[in-house]
């Protein structure tokens, strides 16, 4: 323990530490027995606390006056000439201390503890909509996206709820590192007395170890399920301990021994912890193991981070200064950002836990980190960065998703293909027409027209039965139809959910070329009855009248042959050529007169096919599609919510960590 | 047992086997085959570079590897046992990037050729003299360099190895290849990596092969070296490792970076000594070239036949990635042939047009429909079949190796079905109109002689309206006559399957294109387990 204040006495807050689960810890560790009682009064001390101290329940932290004298003096090896001092002087040197490990001070003037917002119960705003917006996410797209991807961000949800639950005072922070770096020396060195065993034996730690500097953390080591015989207090008498109140310490195995069941712990509590200091050493600070395995993922999480380069003892000082060099740069790019000029990010530093080089300064870093409280917080941000980051592809695509007009439309003439509406409509234009010529035309040519049939096709009737049909549509046409606009649909959207779209189309497909068979019966053949327009009767008269004057003329001039009328060749003839002449006028101006209601007739038909299937087509495919696409509108802007409105340098790194690429927006520190 | 002597049988099975393993191609991104490529490079690593050579040439320098985890002072330790800073060595992780082997003067031909690693361009820094320390590596990729000292012994060479366990994936793959080429394996451990897993790993490979093992503890620190080496022991013996030779370093300033970087002589003096026996001693000589040889051989027993799985297990994918395809593509040409026989064709435009031929609509009108419905069920059955292929791909893994489907793809399906229909009416109507011109009128016949366009037209549709349009064959027939109307449509029912057997068969060829060239076949691994029975015969 490296005390700088001599005047203070560290058995002030002995009495007001122990509280709340002194008593199982004794008990448990009491039980344990074996445990190097030298440096540990722990059993002395929480005995203390329950004679001296105010009763269980009372607000903790608090440095009541009583307490000040609950206790006996400091521990044995710990500084005896410390003298109690009081609760200004602590509040001065907790925020003179938080200056100094660069952590904004609310305040500078004294500060009460309990004046601390309370963050117990609640997250700041953005993280609370953004776990929310999660939330809500997780429930929209449960049947749509595959359940590894969403367990993952529901693992993150449950791990949210469960730390907020337990006491926002604390802060957990695990030692991590590789075998033999020296991790429990460096819990050791921060606890200022041996808590966890230290040795040669590789790998020496097998279980974590933690060490809670005021109590109320049991059910913060109860999810971390820490055993009660490995929950240790700290020395009564650190009084430099004041400002660690809400210190969680866990001394965790080594993640890369032959040893894989140290892995798997340390992979489980990781996952639970607040902050996590690394702990590296000359040797080993570019394993592959450490850097592959755990900082590149956790990139994300530079926030909650301090790599410690422990063990410097073992090289000069100038050697000490390239190795720190050469981690940091590995450190970026592994894509951690790192804390310095005031940006947030990894904090990195050197120490020799064995000779106490630089703990002081960790200690006073990771002080003024506990008080911020915030760590939790951060822990819980950089979680939820990087569950987004994992969701991404499931959310997230490049392209525009939505079916335009222009899709609309093409779908709309595909159908009316389908059921043959241009045809349909074509015949319709020229039965009308062919019955308008028919009604109208000489009976001269009508007569030279059957012939020329009954000569080509051999048969008077030349339409050719068809027996009763029953698809009427063309299937395959209407199958690829709703293929093609379900592909447009789904252009743009992450996998899931054009799987989603793809599927509601299919499904509106499954009925519509029976639909559509249906709709062609309902609306009718156009081209089976055309109706006939209102001059006709007037057309038809006049043709009649000018055979009629044909034949009128005939007989006018057979009888003057015959005798029977006056001769005088110049009227009948010039009846007769009236008529015959007027003929064929009548039925060709019949025939300019038709043509533009026919085309109407057969535009109209082709119209009407097209409408009602483009509306048939347009309530079981485009509706269900257009649905689901809003539906994704809507999760993605949950989504967005998630991923929230943060420093851009924090999604960038979450979506590094995601991504796996190097990181390489920071050039700033390169290795010599 | 092999013995060094040489063995031309031998050496021809082995070379015959190093051209099979070298054969093998694992395109296919199976779950094991990351797994099998690294077993195929080893394993040619291991012919290429020490088995093929060793048995060669039995009197070559034996090969002595220093390898280990990074920062586990293996320059250090070069240094020290040649006499002189032949390696960099350094604070930073991790410091050697070029392997450095060095040898005594005399021994320089054997490793100045490319008889061992040829893979690695040799670099030759003559001038690095007594009290300079030689310059920096040449930022060269695959590059070894070779030094001479002539305080090393005559018939051992020592190649200081890259770490195998920094974050530099390079270094890790060259180590392995480098260890891979040894006659006798160095490996350095530290008074706090002794229990890493990575370096373990390398023990227990060596355990495997049977090599010519020894175990450096370095840096250790004097006031507990008793009780790591115990524990280290403890390990080993655990391992089935006890037997290994172990040689203890203590950490001393030098081996960090103070002074000239050279340990006293007495730390290394046993290590030296040992490898000195090793090489000199003919008897020793022989027996660590021989067990590495023989354990390398035997080993040959087991992965060989992994490398023959993982080339079954590339060809049982490749197998069902065709399968799927052909499966798709067949399931719609059936679907096809289906649909012709219903007569589906003839529905929409072209049955509109049907239902008013030949009043309203013209021949050449109902043929277009007809043809445009035909390429729309075409290319309707593609679209179907390239989806269940993506749909059965995706769930394969092996599939990424294919790439992915180009975009656009559907509407270029689309044109080629397209020109391919086109292509079959023309045919049609020139079939039709040779039956024309070719056709035995009746002379009591009362109707003309029957246009072209009109019996393609009532061919089509008598084709490919099914029961609707009979009343089209029944034309046929008037017009043509009954045995010419029959012989037409046979011929045109022949031409419609072929051309559709056609469309489909291209497209499901255009699908397993790039299939057919990764070119994965079973024969790799009959050929690798004859070649193997061939060696174990010889051995």
């Amino acid at each position: 323990m490296v005390n700088v204040e001599g005047d203070a006495g560290p058995g002030a807050d002995g009495g007001r530490r122990r509280r709340g689960d002194g008593d199982r810890e004794s008990g448990a560790d009491r039980g344990d027995g074996r445990a190097d009682g030298r440096g540990i009064d722990r059993d002395r001390e929480s005995s203390r606390g329950r004679e001296g101290g105010p009763g269980p329940g009372s607000e903790q932290g608090r440095p009541g006056p009583g307490s000040q004298h609950g206790g006996p003096g400091p521990g044995p090896e710990q500084g005896g000439d410390r003298v109690p001092w009081d609760d200004g002087l602590i509040a001065r040197r907790v925020s003179r201390r938080a200056a100094v490990a660069d952590s904004p001070p609310e305040e500078t003037g004294p500060r009460e503890e309990d004046t601390l917002p309370p963050l117990g119960g609640h997250y700041g705003g953005p993280l609370r909509s953004r776990l929310d917006a999660l939330h809500e996410l997780v429930g929209l797209s449960r049947t749509r996206v595959e359940s590894e991807a969403l367990a993952e961000a529901g693992r993150v949800l449950d791990e949210a709820a469960a730390r907020q639950r337990l006491s926002s005072r604390h802060t957990v922070i695990a030692i991590a590192g590789a075998t033999g770096s020296g991790k429990s020396t460096l819990f050791n060195a921060l606890a200022g007395v041996p808590v966890s065993e230290t040795g040669l034996r590789r790998p020496t730690t097998s279980a974590p170890i933690a060490l809670s500097w005021s109590e109320g953390a049991a059910g913060l080591l109860d999810r971390l399920a820490v055993p009660g015989r490995l929950r240790r207090r700290p020395l009564a008498g650190g009084a430099a301990d004041t400002e660690l109140q809400g210190l969680v310490l866990i001394d965790l195995p080594d993640h890369d021994s032959a040893v894989t069941a140290h892995r798997d712990q340390v992979d489980r509590v990781l996952g639970l912890v607040d902050a996590v200091i690394w702990v590296v050493d000359p040797e080993k600070y570019a394993d592959a193991a450490l850097h592959e395995r755990y900082l590149r993922p956790l990139a994300g999480h530079a926030e909650v981070t301090f790599v410690v380069l422990n063990q410097i003892d073992r090289l000069g000082t100038e050697a000490a200064d390239l190795v720190l060099d050469d981690l940091r740069r590995l450190l970026d790019e592994d894509g951690v950002a790192l804390g310095e000029h005031g940006e947030p990010g990894a904090t990195v530093l050197a120490v020799s836990a064995l000779t106490g080089d630089g703990v002081p300064e960790l200690r006073d870093m990771v002080a003024g980190f506990v008080q911020e409280r915030t760590a939790p917080e951060r822990r819980l941000a950089a979680d939820v960065d990087a569950a987004a980051a994992r969701l991404r592809p499931a959310y997230l695509a490049d392209g525009r998703p939505g079916l335009d007009e222009r899709a609309r439309d093409a779908f709309a003439d595909r159908l009316a293909v389908a059921v043959g509406a241009q045809a349909a409509g074509e015949a319709a234009e020229r039965v009308w027409r062919r019955g308008a010529i028919r009604a109208c035309g000489t009976p001269w040519l009508r007569l030279y027209r059957w012939y020329e049939r009954i000569r080509e096709h051999g048969s008077t009737d030349p339409h050719l039965t068809t027996p009763a049909e029953d698809e009427l549509t063309a299937r395959q046409r209407v199958e690829q139809a709703v293929r093609i606009v379900a592909d447009e649909a789904s252009r743009g959207l992450p996998t899931p959910w054009a799987q989603a779209v793809r599927e509601a189309a299919a499904r509106g497909a499954e009925g519509l070329p029976e639909a559509l068979d249906e709709l062609t019966v309902t609306i009718g053949d156009a081209a089976a009855r055309p109706p006939r327009p209102a001059w006709w009767p007037a057309a038809v008269l006049a043709q009649v009248v000018m055979t009629l004057l044909q034949i009128f003329g005939a007989l006018w001039l057979v009888g003057q042959i015959i005798g029977l009328v006056e001769p005088g060749l110049l009227p009948p003839v010039l009846v007769m050529v009236g008529g015959i002449i007027g003929g064929p006028l009548v039925e060709w101006a019949c025939e300019g007169a038709v043509k533009g209601p026919a085309r109407r007739y057969g535009q109209e038909a082709e119209r009407r096919l097209r409408e009602a299937a483009a509306a048939c087509g347009r309530a079981r495919v485009l509706d269900p599609v257009a649905a689901e696409l809003m539906r994704y509108r809507e999760v993605r802007e949950q989504y967005a919510t998630v991923v929230g409105t943060r420093p851009s340098a924090r999604i960038v790194g979450g979506g590094r960590a995601g991504a796996g690429r190097p990181g390489a927006t920071r050039t700033g520190i390169r290795g010599r | 047992m092999v013995t060094l002597d040489e063995r031309p049988q031998l050496i021809d099975a082995l070379s015959a086997l190093r051209d099979r393993v070298a054969a093998v191609r694992l395109p296919l991104p199976l779950p094991d085959t990351p797994r099998a490529r690294q077993t195929r490079a080893e394993l040619l690593a291991q012919l290429d570079d020490y088995l093929v050579p060793r048995l060669k040439d039995p009197d070559a320098p034996l090969l002595a590897v220093i390898g280990g985890s990074t920062g586990a002072g293996k320059s250090t330790l070069v240094n020290s046992l040649v006499g002189r800073r032949v390696s960099e060595s350094g604070v930073l992780r991790p410091t050697t990037r070029t392997p450095v082997l060095v040898c005594h003067p005399e021994d320089h031909h054997w490793f100045a050729g490319m008889r061992v690693l040829p893979q690695l361009t040799r670099v030759w820094l003559p001038q690095a003299d007594q009290d300079h320390p030689a310059d920096e590596p040449l930022p060269e990729e695959n590059a070894l360099r070779v030094e001479t000292a002539s305080s090393m012994p005559r018939g051992l060479a020592l190649l200081d190895a890259p770490d195998i366990d920094s974050l530099v994936v390079e270094n890790r793959l060259l180590a392995s290849e480098l260890i891979c080429a040894a006659d006798i394996w160095v490996m350095v451990t530290t008074a706090s990596r002794y229990a890493d897993a990575v370096p373990w790993h390398l023990l227990r490979t060596a355990k495997e092969y049977d090599a010519t093992l020894v175990t450096v503890l370095d840096r250790v620190p004097h006031q507990v070296i008793g009780e790591v080496s115990r524990q280290y022991e403890a390990l080993l013996d655990k391992a089935g490792l006890g037997d290994v030779p172990r040689f203890t370093i203590p950490e001393l300033p030098e081996s960090a970076d103070g002074g000239s970087g050279l340990l006293p002589d007495s730390a290394v003096a046993a290590l030296r000594g040992w490898l000195a026996h090793r090489a000199q001693d003919p008897a020793a000589r022989q027996q660590a070239a021989d067990r590495t040889a023989t354990g390398v051989i035997d080993s040959l027993d087991t992965r060989l036949p992994e490398l023959a799985a993982a080339v079954a297990t590339q060809y049982a994918a490749a197998v069902r990635l065709g399968g799927a395809v052909e499966a798709a593509y067949g399931e719609q040409a059936k679907r096809v042939r289906k649909e012709l026989g219903r007569g589906a064709v003839l529905a929409g435009d072209a049955r509109t047009r049907w239902r008013g031929y030949p009043r309203d609509s013209t021949a050449d009108e109902l043929l277009d429909a007809i043809v445009e419905s035909l390429a729309a069920l075409l290319h309707c059955a593609v679209s179907a079949a390239e989806e269940q292929v993506r749909e059965k791909w995706r769930r394969e893994p092996a599939s990424e190796a294919l790439g992915p489907v180009p975009p656009g793809g559907d509407r270029e399906a689309a044109e080629r079905i397209g020109v391919e229909v086109r292509r079959w009416r023309r045919v049609l109507e020139e079939l039709a109109e040779e039956e024309v011109r070719t056709v035995e009128r009746p002379s009591t016949s009362r109707t003309a002689l029957p246009d072209a366009d009109t019996v393609a037209a009532l061919l089509a549709a008598a084709l490919l309206g099914g029961r609707r349009t009979r009343p089209a064959g029944e034309r046929l027939a008037e017009l043509l006559g009954a045995q010419a109307a029959l012989r037409l449509r046979d011929k045109g029912g022949e031409l419609v399957l072929m051309y559709v057997d056609r469309v489909l068969h291209a497209e499901r060829d255009r699908r397993l294109a790039p299939l057919q060239a990764l070119d994965v076949t079973p024969e790799p691994q009959a050929e690798l387990i004859a070649a193997l029975s061939v060696l174990q015969k010889e051995k």
